[in-house]
């Protein structure tokens, strides 16, 4: 199954900002997490097609999926 | 010194109606750093008639590269009344009102008394969460925003929404540790709180309720996400 990943802020750094990925069936957040070397605790929001989901949340074909760091300063 | 056409260039963008409600209005901002000294300034350019400012922390060195009451003469000053004294300077009109602390969740009812909106100008994502939460218990209305790098976020939450603590609920340290702070990403989303909070007070309907603007100075993009 094809899911479009999209990174924001620091994520993008030595990543990317938007890739297809192709996935096996009832992949979840975390199998993507994985190769790319971001750990479930440095994500403050995550999105798959807008709505809330987390790292054991599973991925349909077709699904995009928006990782959100955490921006705190002020 | 007579200053008549002070407000002059705001038209017609504001009208005297408006005029009126922003020097009627208290606005309270907790943080006096990047995004709080840019929030004030604007505030207090455009003419609200009073601010009460809130931050625990005196000026140091490290804040010169993007805090606009910070100079090279006040550093160890009380930030707050840094801000006041620059303010004092800009628009004498406006009654500022400096606490010397940090905000906290049983101060709210004090601080927050007759004050008409909040701006949150704060460095920790755990207080924004509380400021929300004291906010709505007041039926006060906040706007948000935070900085790290290149990147920041801002919204405006009402009573009975949760935007904060949606957004900043989780998720270890920010980046901003790693990433800091530069001179341009603090104006910039201080700018956009202030033409939020703007909008509230004069009562046109705020742009980014139940939603947040996703700000990359980096690529230039500036992304609307929805809150459902």
């Amino acid at each position: 199954m094809r899911v479009t990943i999209k990174l924001f802020a620091t994520f993008r750094d030595g990543r990317f900002k938007v890739e297809e990925r192709d996935l096996p069936e009832g992949s979840c957040v975390f199998n993507v997490l994985q190769p790319l070397s971001i750990k479930p605790e440095e994500i403050a929001i995550c999105f798959i097609n807008g709505k809330d989901a987390n790292e054991n949340s599973v991925l349909k074909d077709g699904d995009t999926l928006a990782l959100f760091p955490p921006v705190g300063g002020g | 010194m007579k200053l008549e056409g002070r407000y002059g260039r705001n038209k017609k963008t504001l009208s005297d109606e408006d005029q009126l409600k922003l020097a009627t209005s208290c606005v309270a901002i907790v943080g006096c750093g990047g995004l709080g000294g840019y929030i004030a300034e604007e505030l207090a350019r455009i003419g609200v008639g009073r601010l009460v400012l809130i931050d625990g922390d005196r000026l140091e060195v490290s804040n010169l590269n993007r805090q606009i009451m910070a100079t090279e003469l006040n550093i160890g000053q009380w930030k707050v009344e840094a801000a006041r004294d620059r303010l004092h300077s800009v628009n004498s009109e406006v009654n500022i009102e400096v606490v010397r602390g940090w905000f906290e969740e049983d101060k709210g009812p004090e601080l927050f008394q007759n004050v008409d909106l909040v701006c949150d100008a704060l460095d920790s994502r755990e207080a924004r969460v509380v400021l929300e939460r004291v906010c709505h218990e007041m039926n006060l209305p906040l706007v948000f925003a935070s900085i790290a790098g290149w990147f920041g976020q801002i919204g405006v939450s009402l009573p009975g929404d949760f935007s904060v603590s949606r957004l900043f609920g989780r998720g270890e340290q920010g980046v901003e540790k790693a990433w800091g702070n530069p001179a341009f990403t603090p104006a910039v989303l201080a700018s956009l709180s202030v033409a939020e909070a703007v909008k509230l007070v004069v009562g046109l309907k705020p742009s980014l309720r139940h939603a947040w603007l996703q700000v990359d100075l980096l690529t230039m993009e500036f992304e609307r996400f929805e809150i459902l």
